[in-house]
């Protein structure tokens, strides 16, 4: 039971990891039409542009600040220079986002080096509760509290704020949100920073939690979140967040029964919903 | 009999029998090893430019085809001997192996919008990998093995050979496949599935076709590369492969069959010269940078590729200067 | 009359194909004019190249003596352009409300005040207001549709054959709207309902093929049994 209760919260803490990850990727997919194969890039400079700034300063709270403004910024910067050229293109932004990852987790091993780095949780999220027989790992807990608190501000956003109809809307129907009045690029402009910003925060929060970095985790990490769009339904902010939990969970209980299949089993599960179900557990009406 | 052929086929037959001799002049080990990858490589980039160049699918885990030839040869050495007849048998178990894998997968994901087929073929050959890292007792695992080859193959000359004339005969019969009237479909299918349905095509079966084709190309071309090595892992299955390929098919221009081959040839002596120059200077050590960035800078400005390009120079005809990508999968 | 929108000599593509080959006419201000042709003819192309969703290959388009060929669509509906398409564009998983919101462009005393009046326009509207826009019948998406170009004050309304596939008692309503809003603005229908557009067009042109083949008063055309046969398919 209790050992049950520890998967779980690890499923959970994963989980939110892989969803702050996958929602950047499936609102850019849902809004922009583009599935950016170098959204793993932006995970791995969160995370060593955050743990950089952590370890200067030694405040966590300044490495989740710089993981974010760096999210912003390389965001910005991905969006205007590599995805802009190919808009509306589905091939060619499949190419050039993947190049883009290859050189967003080369130039990590250029600036920071490319040896593994260590990072410890900071010292007020460090240690455990015990809840009657339970140990509650203070960092894990903390990053399920991020994660939803991330989740409830965007609901918040999408359902109360004219920007977030605007979003949802435009993951509905580009065109008659353009015939609204309403400049798209701009939207797809913050859109794609916001879920840029994610992504590193996703890789700030990351980095303690595994106990060391190296650059490759981007690739290997942005995989569960492409296999999370699928589940959850290319476009869907709720269904990222539930098929997240399901792969994290996943992901933790088959790592302590069966190890060497964790990967494995979440691929199975990408393979069974695209087959009965290719359009997602919450599919996004056009 | 050269009457009948074009001056394009003459140029190339005459390319592939120069390549013939080069092994009489050529003599160092390493530069024949890199020739035979370039062939290996080249056969497998054809595959791939059937896929994402004639047809405008892109697929993620092309290697599993790469992979499924490699191991059925090697295992086929392995287990029982290495004679020409098992080889003949592997590369019968590979390709139908690769055509019923590249089928299912087809027929699940091509009437989708073609992530789904991308992001489906990339969860099937990390499947693969895990597989064969799993099932040590047939794979051997991560350490893998070294098999014995036919003793025929022991030459290396013959290696070359075997590798040249198979790229050779593929490459003419898929310049004849993508020529014929199928071919043409492909395309057509490429720049607009819609209207291609619209007039009656039945586009899935169109597709599923080429992704088995393609995929059963990819599998022989396993079963030359793992013949080239002597020694079998699971890196047949790594998704590095899939990129390479990827790379080499845009670089030399999608839908052009020879530029593939060029771009197998660049790739390679990349490779092979930048992963050389580390010693010079730091920076060579991190190549894919430079990787990565020609290859940002071509889909950007040379979408159509060097012989795209070229091409598309010496013809100036104004519907080719569209380039071959756009409009592809939306 | 004054010229409001004026198209001339407008060549246009989808992907490789030259749809639009030579559409040239002219819409006057305070006017019904409509557009017939058969279908294909290029009426659809002809409204989302005016709105900036297609681009112009040839020609200019002139709104309010600018050209505005070839510029963003948001830039174009904010001289005060209204699209209601062919499709209708409802936002499915919005609610009434929600798509609403979307399209005002701003939120004060008089936008609350206008909103108002459209929904006395359809009742049906604020009946339905917290229901997502993907499950209303189809009258109701395109009155939906239709109040979302109503709601801003827009000088000129592109409606793509608001009568498509809907019931006649239905079709009355839509109608009944359309001539509401004749007086407060400039109207360019396009409609295969014959009946409806006579009803409340003044003036009609005619694409064919790509090309405007005609165009003139509407009560003109009432009695023109030979073009209507040519170009509409009406015996
Ligand atoms: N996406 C498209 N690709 C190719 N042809 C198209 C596309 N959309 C419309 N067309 C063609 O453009 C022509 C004009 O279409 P449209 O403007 O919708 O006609 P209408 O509204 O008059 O019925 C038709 O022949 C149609 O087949
Ligand atoms: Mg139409």
């Amino acid at each position: 039971m209790d050992l049950l209760f520890v998967l779980l919260i690890n499923g959970l803490a994963t989980g939110m990891l892989i969803f702050l990850l996958a929602a950047g990727l499936t609102l850019i997919f849902g809004l922009m039409d583009v599935l950016n194969f170098a959204h793993g890039g932006l995970f791995i400079w969160g995370a060593y542009s955050g743990v950089w700034m952590y370890h200067v300063t030694n405040s966590f709270t300044v490495g989740i600040a710089a993981a974010i403004v760096t999210g912003l910024v390389i965001g910005l910067v991905t969006e205007k220079v590599i995805i802009r050229p190919v808009y509306g293109n589905h091939i060619q932004q499949i190419l050039i986002t993947l190049g883009f990852m290859l050189v967003l987790q080369e130039l990590i091993k250029v600036v920071f080096g490319p040896s593994q780095k260590a990072v410890a949780p900071p010292a007020f999220l460090e240690g455990s509760f015990m809840v009657g027989d339970i140990v509650l790992i203070k960092y894990r807990l903390f990053i399920i509290l991020i994660g939803l608190v991330v989740f409830f501000v965007f609901a918040y956003i999408f359902k109360q704020t004219r920007i977030g109809l605007i979003v949802r809307a435009g993951v509905m129907n580009k065109e008659m949100v353009q015939s609204l009045g309403i400049n798209i690029k701009l939207v797809f402009m913050v859109v794609f920073m916001v879920g840029a910003a994610l992504a590193a925060l996703s890789g700030i929060l990351h980095a303690p939690y595994s106990g060391v970095i190296y650059a490759e985790m981007g690739l290997e990490f942005s995989i569960l979140a492409f296999i999370v769009v699928i589940i959850g339904g290319m476009g869907s902010f709720k269904g990222s967040l539930v098929a997240a939990l399901l792969v994290g969970c996943m992901q933790a209980f088959m790592a302590y029964y069966v190890p060497s299949l964790s990967l494995a089993t979440n691929m199975l599960l990408m393979v069974i919903v695209l087959v009965f179900r290719p359009q997602g557990l919450f599919p996004v009406k056009g | 009999m050269l009457r009948h052929m074009n001056k394009g086929t003459v140029i190339y037959l005459l390319m592939f029998l120069l390549l013939t001799l080069l092994p009489l002049v050529v003599t160092g080990r390493s530069m024949q090893f890199i020739l035979i990858q370039i062939f290996v490589f080249g056969i497998f980039a054809m595959s791939y430019d059937l896929l994402l160049g004639y047809t405008g699918i892109i697929s993620f885990g092309h290697v599993m085809f790469f992979g499924i030839g490699a191991y059925s040869t090697a295992i086929m050495f392995d287990r029982f001997e290495p004679t020409v007849g098992y080889l003949v048998l592997a590369v019968i178990v590979g390709v139908v192996l690769a055509g019923i894998v590249s089928f299912i997968a087809g027929i699940l994901t091509l009437r989708l919008k073609s992530h789904y087929y991308a992001m489906l073929t990339l969860a099937l050959a990390g499947l693969f990998l895990v597989a064969a890292e799993k099932w040590t007792s047939f794979t051997g695992g991560n350490d893998g093995f070294t098999f014995g080859l036919p003793d025929i193959l022991r030459d290396s000359n013959m290696i070359y050979l075997l590798c040249l004339i198979s790229l050779a005969l593929l490459f003419f019969g898929l310049r004849r496949l993508t020529a014929s009237p199928f071919g043409k479909v492909l395309m057509a299918i490429r720049e607009n599935e819609q209207r291609v349905e619209s007039l009656g095509y039945h586009v899935l079966h169109y597709k599923v076709v080429a992704s088995v084709v393609s995929g059963v190309v990819a599998a022989y071309a396993g079963v030359l590369y793992i013949i080239s090595l002597r020694f079998v892992d699971t890196s047949v299955f790594a998704t590095d492969f899939t990129i390479d390929v990827l790379l080499m098919t845009i670089i030399g221009g999608v839908g052009t069959l020879i530029g593939p081959l060029i771009g197998a040839g660049l790739v390679e002596f990349a490779h092979h010269w930048l992963s050389g120059l580390a010693d010079v200077h730091w920076i060579f050590e991190r190549w894919i940078i430079l990787y990565g960035t020609v290859y940002i800078l071509v889909v950007i400005f040379f979408p159509l590729g060097i012989v795209g390009t070229i091409r598309a120079k010496l013809t100036r005809h104004p519907l080719r200067k569209r380039n071959d990508l756009k409009g592809v999968g939306s | 009359m004054n010229s409001l929108l004026k198209l001339n000599q407008v060549e246009a593509y989808i992907n490789q194909y030259h749809i639009l080959h030579n559409i040239s006419f002219d819409v006057r201000e305070g006017e019904v004019n409509v557009l017939l042709g058969r279908n294909g003819a290029g009426k659809t192309t002809t409204l989302r190249t005016i709105m900036g969703l297609n681009s112009v290959s040839k020609g200019t388009i002139t709104y309010e003596g600018e050209n505005i060929a070839n510029e963003k669509p948001h830039i174009i509906a904010n001289k005060g352009i209204g699209l209601v398409p062919e499709d209708q564009g409802i936002f499915a998983d919005l609610t009434v409300g929600e798509n609403m919101s979307v399209a005002m462009k701003q939120e004060n005393a008089e936008s609350t005040k206008r909103l108002e009046w459209v929904l006395e326009l359809f009742p049906d509207l604020k009946k339905f207001w917290r229901k997502p826009g993907g499950q209303l019948s189809g009258g109701q998406k395109q009155m939906l549709a239709i109040a979302r170009a109503y709601v801003n004050e827009n000088e000129l309304l592109l409606i793509d054959e608001p009568s498509k596939g809907l019931a006649p008692v239905v079709v009355e309503k839509v109608t009944e709207s359309i001539q509401q809003m004749k007086d407060q603005t400039t109207i360019l229908l396009v409609e295969q309902n014959f009946l409806m557009a006579s009803q409340i067009g003044d003036r009609f042109f005619i694409i064919d093929n790509g090309e405007t083949v005609h165009h003139g008063e509407m009560e003109a055309l009432k009695t023109d049994k030979a073009m209507m046969k040519t170009y509409l398919g009406i015996s």
